[in-house]
């Protein structure tokens, strides 16, 4: 709660603070203080809420729970690592520096609400809040066309989404008359409200939208590859991250008891999302598209842990999470530094920039999912989930079968950056503190893969 | 069966009174416009075919660009008077609520003010360029 509060405030404070600074490297570094103060408060947060009781808030409209101020806290160090790593990028994008960062303080405050709703009238909310940033921040390159297709394309299929996610609330509160999650576990296969299931078929849908799961992906590509870099690495995240939790929160506290119902559609979605995310990553030039294919494919394994009703998941997608948000910025960031973002603008960049090639690999490996980096391990859980579901065992095949094809694409950039002939251009020379920076964020990946219980450890 | 028993057992049946209200509306609109298109004569001018423009003929084409400060002093002023209206609530209720109430809508005037005072300082309200 005091993180929800804080967020706002800072995102005012970073807004005002935009008015009376005019040097745009002061702004990032006021910025990277904000977000380090807010980790502060999260972790204040974090220690101060007592482990057993969950405290409710709005007349219990906000449940926070130990899960949720976790999740909260690693989204808020991950936007920290962000806001170091990429801060002097969204300097280059306009000349709203401020604002940017202040729409994403209030990104933050929507990620929080998703992380601890309790009511189906605040998840509306979280997520909004978290989107209608994204749609300014996707069209902030004003002079840029396809930034500007990007913003808008965001911004009516978001409004479209949001329109089938209310209609299937409203079905729900229809069948059942409340709006509270928990009422909803008490709904029952065998006599079930054809409204009820209705309602839940929509809200997988818009959730499904949110999170980029095929066949509602289809914004996915244009927005990610339109929008400014810097925010593109964002979204692909820590929005998407916080995508998922809500939607497991959901899935689990409410329908996990008429998961009959609703398993075998969600297991077609996420086969779906896996094979048009692989498949059509693989045709790719622009590793910058590629990405953002790739991270329709990490959706359909991030779905996995929706899809098995268990403790497991919860731990799978927090470290699915963390791992991906991670790999992820990283190589973003390496990507931003690139003055061509096709395959062949990493051509030779081995010999050029060592560092550079190695953490990216790093990087790679953890999107791909080879084992002691943090993608191996949260793959295992995701895939464990399942497992103990003991149930879609051709789903969990099925999905090993993608992720050995997604080492495909993965790997043609490692190929081009160390066995291929060229000069990687560079936009600047890399400065020794965004050396170690990256570093620190491999060790990270690293960490992961061989200690997943450290993410594990708070609840 | 009178209409009392109707309305208080909860049948199906109890929404057949909007289901023939939507018949009736729909129908109206189709057979009205079946109606016009079959009886009615059809004359077609090039007179009658132009754009009426309040009776002067016509200039130049509609769509040419035009300032988007206008678009945003109105955007500006939706977003205001939509955040006034959430005083008339609270005037309704102004005692019930008590002090509490009072001081969540000054709280809420509060930042209502920060938004208008960051809008001013960006010079979102300057006509002139």
């Amino acid at each position: 709660m005091k993180a929800i509060i804080a967020a706002t405030i800072l995102g005012i404070v970073m807004m005002f603070a935009g008015l009376q600074m005019k040097n745009k490297s002061s702004v990032v570094t006021l910025a990277i203080v904000l977000a380090f103060l807010l980790l502060g408060v999260n972790i204040w947060d974090l220690v101060a809420t007592p482990a057993t009781a969950p405290v409710g808030y709005f007349n219990n409209m906000l449940r926070i729970d130990r899960y949720a101020l976790w999740f909260s806290t690693l989204m808020t160090g991950v936007t920290v690592l962000y806001t170091l790593l990429v801060g002097k990028e969204i300097q280059k994008v306009g000349v709203h520096v401020a604002e940017y960062f202040a729409l994403i303080f209030f990104i933050l405050c929507g990620v929080y609400i998703l992380s601890c709703y309790n009511n189906m009238l605040m998840l509306f909310l979280g997520i909004e809040i978290l989107s209608i940033p994204q749609y300014i921040l996707a069209g902030s390159d004003k002079k840029n066309l396809k930034s500007s297709e990007a913003s808008l394309k965001y911004f009516l299929m978001g409004a479209f989404s949001t329109g089938i996610l209310l209609m299937g609330i409203t079905l729900l509160y229809g069948a059942t008359g409340s709006f509270n999650i928990v009422a909803y576990s008490f709904l029952q296969s065998d006599a079930l409200n054809p409204l009820a299931l209705g309602g839940v078929i929509f809200v997988m849908i818009a959730l499904g939208f949110k999170v980029s799961a095929a066949p509602m992906h289809m914004w996915t590509p244009d927005v990610y590859d339109g929008s400014p870099t810097p925010f593109t690495a964002y979204m692909a995240t820590v929005v998407k991250a916080s995508a998922f939790f809500a939607f497991i929160r959901l899935f689990q506290v409410s329908f996990g008891s008429i998961s009959s119902q609703w398993t075998v559609v969600l297991s077609v979605i996420t086969a779906a999302t896996l094979l048009i995310g692989n498949l059509t990553a693989v045709f790719q030039q622009s590793v910058k598209r590629m990405l953002s294919y790739s991270s329709i494919a990490q959706a359909g394994f991030m779905l996995f842990a929706v899809l098995a009703v268990n403790a497991v998941a919860w731990q799978g997608i927090i470290i699915y999470a963390v791992a991906y948000s991670i790999a992820t910025i990283g190589i973003f960031t390496v990507l931003m530094k690139l003055k061509d973002y096709t395959y062949d603008g990493f051509n030779g960049l081995a010999k050029k920039e060592p560092l550079l090639a190695f953490v990216t690999t790093i990087f790679l490996f953890s999107l791909a999912g080879i084992p002691l980096t943090g993608g191996f391990m949260a793959k295992y859980y995701v895939i464990q989930a399942v497992m103990v579901q003991n149930q879609f065992l051709w789903l969990v095949i099925f999905g090993l079968l993608m992720a050995a094809i997604s080492v495909y694409y993965y790997f043609r950039v490692i190929i081009a950056m160390y066995f291929k002939e060229g000069n990687a251009e560079l936009h600047a020379p890399v400065t020794q503190g965004e050396k170690v920076l990256l570093v620190i964020t491999c060790g990270l990946v690293i960490l992961i893969g061989i200690f997943p219980q450290l993410l594990l450890s708070w609840i | 069966m009178n209409i009392l028993m109707l309305v208080a057992t909860n049948t199906p049946f109890n929404y057949f009174p909007v289901v023939l209200q939507l018949v009736v509306a729909v129908g109206f609109v189709v057979v009205m416009m079946a109606a016009t298109h079959l009886l009615g004569p059809k004359r077609r001018t090039k007179d009658k075919l132009i754009n009426f423009e309040s009776g002067i003929p016509a200039i130049g084409n509609a769509r040419q660009p035009m300032g988007i400060k206008y678009f945003l002093v109105a955007i500006l002023f939706v977003l205001f008077d939509v955040e006034v209206i959430f005083f008339y609530p609270y005037a309704v209720n102004f005692k019930s609520l008590g002090l509490e109430g009072f001081y969540a809508v000054l709280l809420f005037v509060a930042f209502f003010f920060c938004g208008f005072y960051y809008i001013i300082k960006k010079g979102a309200l300057e006509w002139e360029d």
